[in-house]
């Protein structure tokens, strides 16, 4: 078994000098994966939007925000004092009187009239 | 005097890599410094390069897993934890199971590297004999199980010491031990021509 054992010990002796080398194109294959990972870990990530920033960049930004905001404006000033030649929202969408149309659907409206 | 030692790593510069520890190289990487990868892959590369050709006998199949294990490595970059371990333990594992993966993609219906009875005697003497005729050792290393070449390879090849193979492993140093001299006797046996005394139990 010595003899074996000298010739194994030999033989590692031998492996150990004739480590394979690293060949050029392996060495370039690794040095591009680690620069590919390194930019994209440096890639600036893109910073996280609020929910309010996206959902006026969904109406189409800043400029629509302020169309949108004169047109709501102008729907509340009509609401409170709404010119002559407009007419009354009311009648449009009741052209009855409400408390007839209720009386109407058979239900109990003697709470309305305790009301009045 | 101002003691320069305790300045952090990235303030004193990549000028000292070769002095660097896999670590630090490891966290200037992570950093986005390109100058440590190169150093990296000097020092590491070629010692996951010779592991993975001893146990595959294949140079593009060894290329190929070195290169694979370098790339875990870049990624694993960030979330290394300084002192832990060290990065050459943990890439000689990763490489010896990048290695496995190959082994049994290879031979998917074979659970080690026991070898198969051959149809022809004589081709398969001549083949062997072909095959010594280039490495003696490598033909010898193919014949053991697979945990005792690891073993081997480590211990005799890459001269790791008992406790960081055993790291490496998964394994204690005692295990180490019996492994590497079971994986010795085999190669011993198989060298002299004494295939039939080869135990192909293994851990």
């Amino acid at each position: 078994m010595t003899e074996d054992n000298m010739e194994l010990d030999q033989l590692f002796a031998q492996a150990r000098q004739a480590q394979p080398a690293l060949s050029d194109n392996l060495a370039v294959r690794i040095l591009t994966d680690a620069e590919a990972v390194r930019l994209e870990r440096l890639k600036p990530s893109a910073p996280r939007r609020s929910v309010w920033a996206r959902l006026v960049e969904g109406i189409g930004g800043w400029q629509s925000m302020g169309g949108l905001v004169a047109a709501s404006a102008a729907g509340v000033w009509i609401g409170f004092a709404a010119p002559d030649f407009l007419p009354d929202p009311a009648t449009i969408l009741y052209p009855e009187d409400t408390s007839f149309a209720v009386a109407n659907l058979g239900l109990d409206t003697s709470f309305l009239e305790d009301a009045e | 005097m101002e003691d320069l030692t305790s300045l952090p790593q990235d303030v004193r510069g990549t000028e000292c890599a070769a002095d660097a520890s896999d670590d630090a190289l490891l966290r200037q990487f992570a950093e986005g410094d390109a100058g440590a990868a190169r150093a990296l892959t000097d020092r590491l590369a070629p010692r996951c390069f010779s592991v993975a050709m001893r146990m595959l006998g294949n140079r593009t199949e060894a290329e190929d897993v070195t290169q694979d294990a370098m790339m875990r490595l870049w990624k694993m970059a960030p979330k290394w934890v300084s002192g832990q371990a060290k990065v050459s333990t943990w890439l000689y594992r990763v490489t010896l199971n990048l290695c496995v993966d190959v082994q049994r993609k290879n031979r998917p219906d074979r659970l080690d590297d026991v070898p198969e009875p051959e149809d022809n005697d004589l081709s398969a003497a001549e083949k062997l004999q072909e095959a010594a005729r280039k490495d003696a050792l490598q033909t010898a290393l193919s014949q053991l199980p697979e945990r005792q070449k690891q073993a081997v390879i480590l211990r005799h090849i890459e001269e790791l010491s008992n406790p960081e193979i055993a790291g490496i492993m998964g394994i204690s140093t005692e295990a180490v031990e019996s492994l590497t001299a079971r994986g010795k006797r085999g190669l011993a046996a198989i060298l002299a021509g004494r295939q039939d005394e080869l135990g192909y139990e293994d851990d």
